[in-house]
């Protein structure tokens, strides 16, 4: 979490727990109990917001029977996965999934594997993967350069506490060779890119997506040929070795906005997609 | 500052305004259900002002026009620059101009040897970090419309009948009818064979913004932007981008330009077969 999450966390949280101070105000008996648990479904909301949002919100739209039109002609359906644009009678169904490569753009992070045989491997198998798909689609990657300065700095930060985590892993005595060597992973990661960084090269943030529409003469004819070309997506793109996950909520927003205008800054892209970071 | 700290913290002045009423609401008057209610208000706007920092975009228009189908925007978003060759966003007083720039790579792994594989990699990676601002890189699969292709088949399919009936007519030698009906057969057996099936083009881009206080500030300086990737996009492939115009710009924009529409009708003919048979 960013720092302004956790100025948000923390002055809503204080408000909540401010008011257990007032309770007797409330009642005694019955009142009082109700109050309480007024006060934790409060608690409970704010904290499932900050790490569950993208279920939360769907959930929400969904039960109400909410859309959203985000612009002229289109239109973003109750489950907050997909945003239909309807013209001449027809339907278009666009869909986001998140397809991260990072295992072939950051070959030095798996020292151990042969890294240089598997990033040769990738065109080859991007393009058996492409060939076995019919339908439309598009693989974006946002990349934006960042500030050589904060960057090495974040990363300092970063390393100090997964060192000082595994400090306290080794005093605890309970110590496990599993969490060891994750967080030795870790800090190897971490390591490599201050390495790449000292040796000049620019540090970057990429944000990689596919995007593809589904056609229908109705709505939901058109959302699911969008579910069946999603999956097939997945089964096509399994040969990467990457990982997808259907885009939902705010990000769906963001990155749909994408299409007729980008972030200019590295701030606009970072307080939108914290939770990928 | 932005508008989201101004909402954060006008819901959370709101919450505690309802509070304190909560707190000092005479007894005498008002029940202790009374406070529950406020109490529970209160909650509300807490929430709300936590959920505020992803979902402004959507609370606010929510609150002013309570109803199912929620307008964040109902107007065209973006319009075509006066020198065509990007498009315009006006976000508040700020104009967005976004440029497209078209990569062309036309390299197959197929034909290449193991170590220009590694090299392509290498240079992809490259590409991504060719620019310190946001530049969004994208591969797009989109249905070829191939009507006017096909127009000119069948066009050239009439021709060579014409020239066989005109030589049948004047008794030409028959090598020269053999020929005819050759062109003939052979035009034909292309046609059957384009028409089978939809064609499917891949398209590498990039996409660029920039921001300014006039139209004309925003374009120029998305320009220059472009200028940079296209400088190290054609020192990095060789290859020379070159800037979308026009309608061309559509085609990355808008889904309905991704499949033509009489691909759709005859998609949609077949389904209706394949049901019935």
């Amino acid at each position: 979490m960013d720092s302004t999450g956790i100025i948000y966390l923390t002055f809503s949280l204080v408000i909540v727990l401010i008011t257990f101070s007032f309770l007797p105000h409330f009642g005694p008996g019955i009142y009082r109990i109700i109050a309480v648990i007024i006060l934790l479904i409060a608690v409970v909301l704010i904290l499932m917001l900050n790490w569950i949002d993208f279920i939360v919100f769907p959930a929400v739209s969904r039960m109400l029977g909410i859309t959203f039109q985000p612009m002229k002609d289109y239109k973003i359906v109750k489950s907050q996965d997909a945003i239909v644009k309807s013209v001449g009678g027809i339907h278009y169904a666009i869909g986001y999934l998140t397809a991260n490569l990072f295992a072939y753009t950051f070959k030095a992070e798996n020292p151990e594997e042969d890294v240089d045989s598997r990033i040769a491997e990738a065109p080859d198998r991007w393009e058996r993967a492409v060939s076995g798909i019919d339908f439309p689609f598009k693989f974006h990657v946002l990349s934006c350069g960042r500030d050589v300065q904060k960057a090495r700095d974040a990363l300092e930060g970063k390393r100090g506490y997964i060192e000082f985590q595994m400090a306290r892993l080794a005093q605890s005595g309970k110590q496990t060779d599993t969490a060891m060597e994750e967080l030795q992973r870790k800090q190897s990661i971490i390591q490599t890119q201050m390495d790449r960084i000292a040796q000049g090269e620019k540090p970057i943030s990429t944000i990689m997506y596919i995007e593809t529409v589904g056609v229908g003469v109705t709505e939901k004819s058109a959302l699911d040929n969008l579910a069946a070309q999603e999956a097939r997506l997945q089964v096509a793109l399994s040969s990467l070795d990457i990982q997808i996950i259907k885009i939902v909520g705010r990000e769906l927003y963001s990155i749909f906005n994408f299409n007729f205008s980008l972030p200019t800054q590295y701030n606009e892209i970072a307080s939108n997609f914290d939770m990928q970071g | 500052m932005d508008n989201k700290i101004f909402i954060f913290l006008g819901l959370l002045f709101a919450s505690i305004i309802v509070l304190a009423a909560a707190i000092e609401l005479p007894l005498a008057i008002f029940p202790y259900f009374a406070k529950l209610v406020l109490l529970m208000v209160a909650m509300f706007f807490v929430v709300l002002a936590f959920a505020s920092r992803y979902y402004s975009y959507l609370i606010i228009p929510m609150v002013k026009q309570r109803s199912k189908h929620i307008m964040l925007d109902k107007e065209n978003t973006y319009w075509l620059s006066a020198s065509a060759d990007s498009i315009i966003r006006k976000v508040k007083d700020t104009f967005i101009a976004t440029v497209y720039v078209t990569i062309p790579i036309y390299r197959s792994a197929t034909e290449m040897q193991p170590e220009e594989k590694l090299e392509f990699a290498n240079q992809v990676s490259r590409l991504v970090g060719i620019s310190k601002d946001p530049v969004r890189y994208s591969t797009q699969m989109y249905v070829m419309d191939k009507d006017a292709y096909l127009q000119t088949i069948r066009d050239n399919v009439n021709a060579a009948e014409n020239a066989a009936e005109e030589l049948s007519q004047r008794s030409a030698p028959a090598v020269e009818i053999e020929r005819a009906k050759g062109k003939i057969a052979m035009w034909r057996n292309m046609l059957d064979t384009i028409s089978k099936g939809t064609s499917l083009e891949l398209v590498t881009y990039a996409s660029i913004s920039a921001t300014g206080t006039k139209e004309y500030e925003a374009v120029s300086a998305v320009q220059q932007k472009a200028r940079d990737v296209i400088s190290g996009v054609s020192t990095t492939f060789g290859v020379t981008p070159t800037i979308v115009t026009g309608e061309e710009i559509l085609k990355f924009v808008e889904p309905e330009h991704m499949i033509p529409v009489t691909t759709i009708s005859a998609q949609i003919n077949k389904n209706i077969e394949e049901e019935v048979i």
